[in-house]
């Protein structure tokens, strides 16, 4: 039966001659029971380490695990009932699949016939019913990552733990397999914790995003809040591809209002906004919401230096004057080349404005912070 | 062997920390325990009774302790440096031809010419053969009354009478390393043909390409890749015959007049022969700490624990 | 083809051709070498000595073999003790020898020490270490305990010069099992030392059956040690004995290679059902 997990200021230290390294700094987290919920980050960030706690093959240097009511931070993976999918796959080569995909039930002292009815239906639930009898040596990795999902599948875990499973594959069988754990979830009553440094499989797959940085928690949302309101410049640039174009302005307060002044534009702030009328602050645009032409209320030139066509769109990757890089995204601007100089424009409703902090001051007009954090996440945003 | 005393003291003094999962100091138990009781039972304790012994005169039957005195008469005898020199003579000799063998036969090998798989399973046998038949085939081949290769020279007119090369002065170090190589070739050429068959043909394609010559395409690139394996070879095996005892001892005891007897044939001598133990302990000290020295400098030189460690 | 760019006195053609003639030249000089021995030791082997050395010479083409060399072998010597002594102590050393390595290894691996290399050189300069060197000491202590002449006390020696390699090969070859098998058998409830029975000897079976081999190798091949702690004829392993055969008057060439035969049996069917095995300790230890 799925349960929610608790995280209360856990944090892990590694030490090694001398040198402490401090995976996981203070992290707190509610997980709710049942839900999909994906760890994401760049590399280092302490999202596997997090996952390895929850699986009980790391242990916390100060903070509790709880999964719904029970403290588990002491308890060894053996009692805990988690499943686990590695990055590696790990499958036994000496054992068929029929034998790995069953292994835990065995160990667990259920009876033959039951292992083979259980084993049966996970196979058929994850099409690998043809291979059973094999052994792991003759799968291909697709088949290998569906057999070990089939391990963690019979064992009706109450947390299903996938650690970077698709590193290894390529991208249509990324595709196929995105589909299959998505499955998996619904079927079981479970709730799944994911890692992955491919923010792609996080914001498709995900009821909520956990976004780490350096150990510390950056954001916890759904993917959609993610992506529309990022509390930070850190956020923001990770989230979406290509990157949120971040660009350097100064606040200046004249006649007419608060405006802001960068390489090449200025944009306006209406008046009302609780907004800084001083110094200097980076704001935020993401491609997509680029419109070629000069109808937006603000207008800036990029200078055009590669251009890539999707099919649908094209991306256009140019510099402003002031040499920052600035991607466009369009579908009017297939007929760019190198070096062409590209008007486009941009309403505030679609930019974020960041203090030198890093932390965002504005979502379009909204002032940050007056956003409640959305109840079901249950993140504490610091 | 006090480095590996000192390397447990050091291991189970420290805080023996491993990987977060509970329940395991019994394993921990099972997989140190034998290792560790093993090597004090059966190295530092019997070294470290030997060496306390070489410090005695007599030592089984009076014994008188003399400090360093044994080593005094024995590093001061003459014949203690020929016998050295033996010894280096024996284990340079060896292993040059061996790696000259070796390294002439991976490189045809290399070539694929036919029936380079039949030679290569070939080359298996001396590898397999127990040192004592290869004597015993050897001193067939050389006898001086059957030998068949006695046999051949006299038929072929090169020489009047039989040599009885294990006994005879001038052959009997000569005769020991052939035999020696015979055996032993064959693990240079393993090895070395493993690193041959790595190196990535598309140099060699590149190297014609470019109108380089045979000579020269031995030069640039076969031979940067094999420089590794050779040294280790040179260095291991070098060590290796230098400590030999058996194949030297099977087919002359040492002799003749101790013109084979190197250092491994002198310890057994002193401790059986003239039933010396505290010479034999001592000398056997010696050629311990000589060993110690050879290995700081392979260790400095390849760091091959940097493999598990 | 094309000729080179003229470079040397011939043209390429003829340099590849030469190449090529040296090339099979030494295969050849080489293959008569290492053969012309082991076929000598056969034929004396295989046919009476009356045979062999008719006529004042040796007849190397076998016309007519017998069995009459291994009769007397069997008959007048005690080489079915010295086998059986033998097989003792190789059994018994390879057993040791083996069971420390993996266990040596898995620690040595999965364990965090300080002191690591330190210990991976110790377990090296053992591997270095000229028996007859470790032989003297070991005969001190042996006499001193009274256990020379023992089965115990020969296997005791043995696996002291065959454990050190064995240690590390394992050693070397379970840094390639993944931890993550292991972890993955810990979520699902297995105990470590249930994981360490389903899932960790079994994926290490290739390594300690070379490992194996190679302390039967070094046991079976054995004269040093076996001579040092061995001084009573019924306690001779096959090695000793038979190198004292020469020594006696009524054991001739005839019978000597066919011992020679014999005591190579067992390294030759290793070679045989378990080749894959030895190319697995060339690859991992380099050294041997």
């Amino acid at each position: 039966m799925a349960t929610s997990i608790h995280l209360d200021t856990v944090r892990k230290e590694f030490r090694t001659l001398g040198n402490t390294h401090v995976a996981v700094d203070d992290l707190s987290l509610d997980i709710p029971e049942g839900s999909f919920t994906t760890f994401v980050g760049p590399s280092g960030c302490g999202k596997t380490t997090t996952l390895r706690m929850l699986a009980g093959l790391e242990t916390p240097t100060s903070g509790t695990v709880s999964f719904g009511d029970e403290d588990v931070t002491d308890l060894p993976p053996q009692e805990r009932n988690v499943s686990m999918v590695f990055q590696s796959i790990a499958l036994y080569p000496h054992m068929s699949v029929r034998e790995n995909i069953g292994y835990g039930l065995k160990v667990h002292g259920v009876p033959k016939a039951e292992r083979d009815e259980r084993i049966d239906e996970a196979a058929a639930v994850l099409q690998i019913e043809e291979q059973l009898e094999k052994m792991p040596a003759e799968l291909s990795g697709g088949q290998q990552q569906r057999v070990a999902l089939g391990g963690a599948f019979v064992q009706d875990p109450d947390v299903l733990l996938l650690d970077e499973p698709m590193s290894d594959l390529d991208a249509k069988l990324k595709s196929d397999l995105r589909v299959e754990i998505q499955r998996l979830h619904q079927e079981l009553d479970t709730t799944v914790v994911y890692v992955t440094h491919d923010q792609t499989e996080a914001m498709t797959m995900s009821d909520h995003v956990v976004l780490l940085r350096d150990g510390e928690l950056a954001q916890v949302d759904p993917p959609k809040q993610l992506f529309d309101y990022p509390n930070s410049e850190y956020v923001a640039q990770f989230i979406g591809m290509p990157s949120t174009n971040v660009v350097d302005c100064a606040v200046e307060a004249g006649d007419g209002g608060t405006a802001l002044v960068g390489p090449g534009f200025e944009l306006s702030l209406p008046a009302g906004i609780d907004a800084p009328t001083a110094g200097r602050v980076r704001l935020g645009i993401r491609p997509q919401y680029l419109d070629v032409g000069s109808d937006g209320a603000c207008r800036l030139s990029v200078d055009v230096e590669v251009v890539e066509t999707l099919g649908t769109e094209s991306v256009v990757h140019g510099r402003l004057e002031d040499g920052t890089s600035f991607d466009v995204v369009s579908d009017a601007v297939d007929d760019a080349v190198a070096g062409d100089r590209l008007d486009v424009s941009f309403d505030l409703a679609n930019a974020f404005v960041f203090g030198e902090d890093g932390e965002t001051i504005l979502f379009g007009s909204e002032r940050a912070g007056e956003r409640s954090s959305p109840a079901g996440a249950g993140g504490v945003t610091p | 062997m006090s480095t590996a005393l000192k390397s447990r003291l050091a291991a189970a003094g420290s805080a023996l920390r491993e990987r977060d999962v509970d329940g395991t100091t019994l394993l921990l138990a099972a997989c140190f325990v034998p290792m560790l009781a093993f090597f004090v039972v059966v190295w530092v304790i019997p070294i470290v009774y030997a060496l306390g012994m070489s410090l005695f005169a007599s030592p089984v039957r009076s014994p008188e302790f003399v400090g360093l005195g044994n080593y005094a008469e024995l590093l001061g005898n003459g014949a203690f440096w020929g016998f050295l020199w033996n010894s280096v003579v024996y284990a340079v000799a060896t292993t040059g031809l061996s790696l000259v063998i070796g390294l002439g036969l991976a490189l045809v090998i290399n070539q694929r010419i036919r029936g380079g798989d039949a030679l290569r399973t070939l080359m298996i046998f001396p590898y397999l053969l127990p040192t004592l038949v290869v004597i015993f085939m050897w001193k067939f081949i050389l006898d001086p009354n059957i030998g068949i290769l006695n046999q051949f020279l006299v038929d072929a007119g090169l020489i009047d009478k039989p040599i009885a090369f294990f006994s005879t002065l001038e052959f009997a170090m000569p005769a020991v390393v052939v035999t020696s190589v015979w055996k032993f070739a064959s693990f240079a050429f393993f090895i070395l043909l493993a690193r041959l068959q790595a190196i990535d043909p598309d140099l060699y394609e590149r190297a014609r390409v470019e109108g380089a010559t045979t000579w020269q395409a031995f030069r640039d690139i076969t031979f940067p890749h094999l420089r590794g394996a050779i040294l280790i070879i040179l260095l291991v095996r070098g060590i290796w015959m230098f400590n030999k005892f058996d194949i030297i001892y099977l087919s002359t005891r040492g002799g003749p007049l101790q013109q084979t007897t190197t250092l491994p044939i002198r310890v057994y001598q002193l401790a059986f022969s003239e039933v010396n133990f505290g010479m034999a302990t001592a000398l056997a000290g010696v050629m311990f700490f000589l060993l110690a020295g050879v290995a700081v400098v392979y260790f400095r030189a390849f760091a091959p624990e940097t493999e598990v460690a | 083809m094309a000729t080179s760019t003229g470079r040397g006195l011939v043209s390429h053609d003829t340099q590849k051709r030469l190449q090529r003639i040296a090339v099979y030249l030494t295969a050849l000089l080489i293959s008569v070498f290492t053969i012309v021995p082991v076929y000598v030791m056969v034929v004396i082997a295989i046919q009476s000595p009356a045979t062999t050395f008719a006529g004042g010479r040796v007849n190397l083409l076998p016309t007519e073999p017998s069995l009459r060399n291994f009769l007397v072998l069997l008959g007048s010597t005690d080489t079915v003790r010295y086998f059986v002594n033998s097989l003792v102590v190789t059994l018994g050393s390879t057993v040791l020898s083996t069971t420390i390595a993996v266990a040596a290894g898995y620690g040595l691996t999965r364990f965090d020490f300080t002191g690591k290399s330190l210990a991976a050189r110790a377990v090296l300069f053992s591997y270095m270490f000229s028996p007859i060197v470790l032989a003297i000491p070991l005969y001190v202590v042996f006499s001193t305990l009274g256990l020379l002449n023992s089965h115990f006390a020969l296997t005791l020696a043995l696996t002291a010069i065959s454990a050190p390699f064995c240690i590390w090969l394992m050693w070397q070859y379970f840094q390639t099992v993944p931890i993550a098998l292991e972890e993955s058998a810990w979520v699902r409830g297995a105990s470590r030392w249930r994981t360490v029975r389903d899932v960790v000897l079994p994926v290490a079976r290739p390594g300690y059956i070379s490992a194996a081999i190679f302390a039967f190798a070094v046991a079976w091949n054995d004269f040093t040690m076996a001579r040092v702690v061995m001084s009573r004829d019924e306690m001779y392993t096959i090695t000793v004995g038979a190198s004292l055969f020469l020594d006696r008057v009524n054991i001739g060439w005839g019978e000597t290679m066919a011992v020679s035969l014999l005591i190579s049996i067992p390294p030759f069917l290793i070679a045989l059902f378990l080749q894959r095995y030895l190319l697995q300790g060339f690859s991992v230890g380099g050294l041997e």
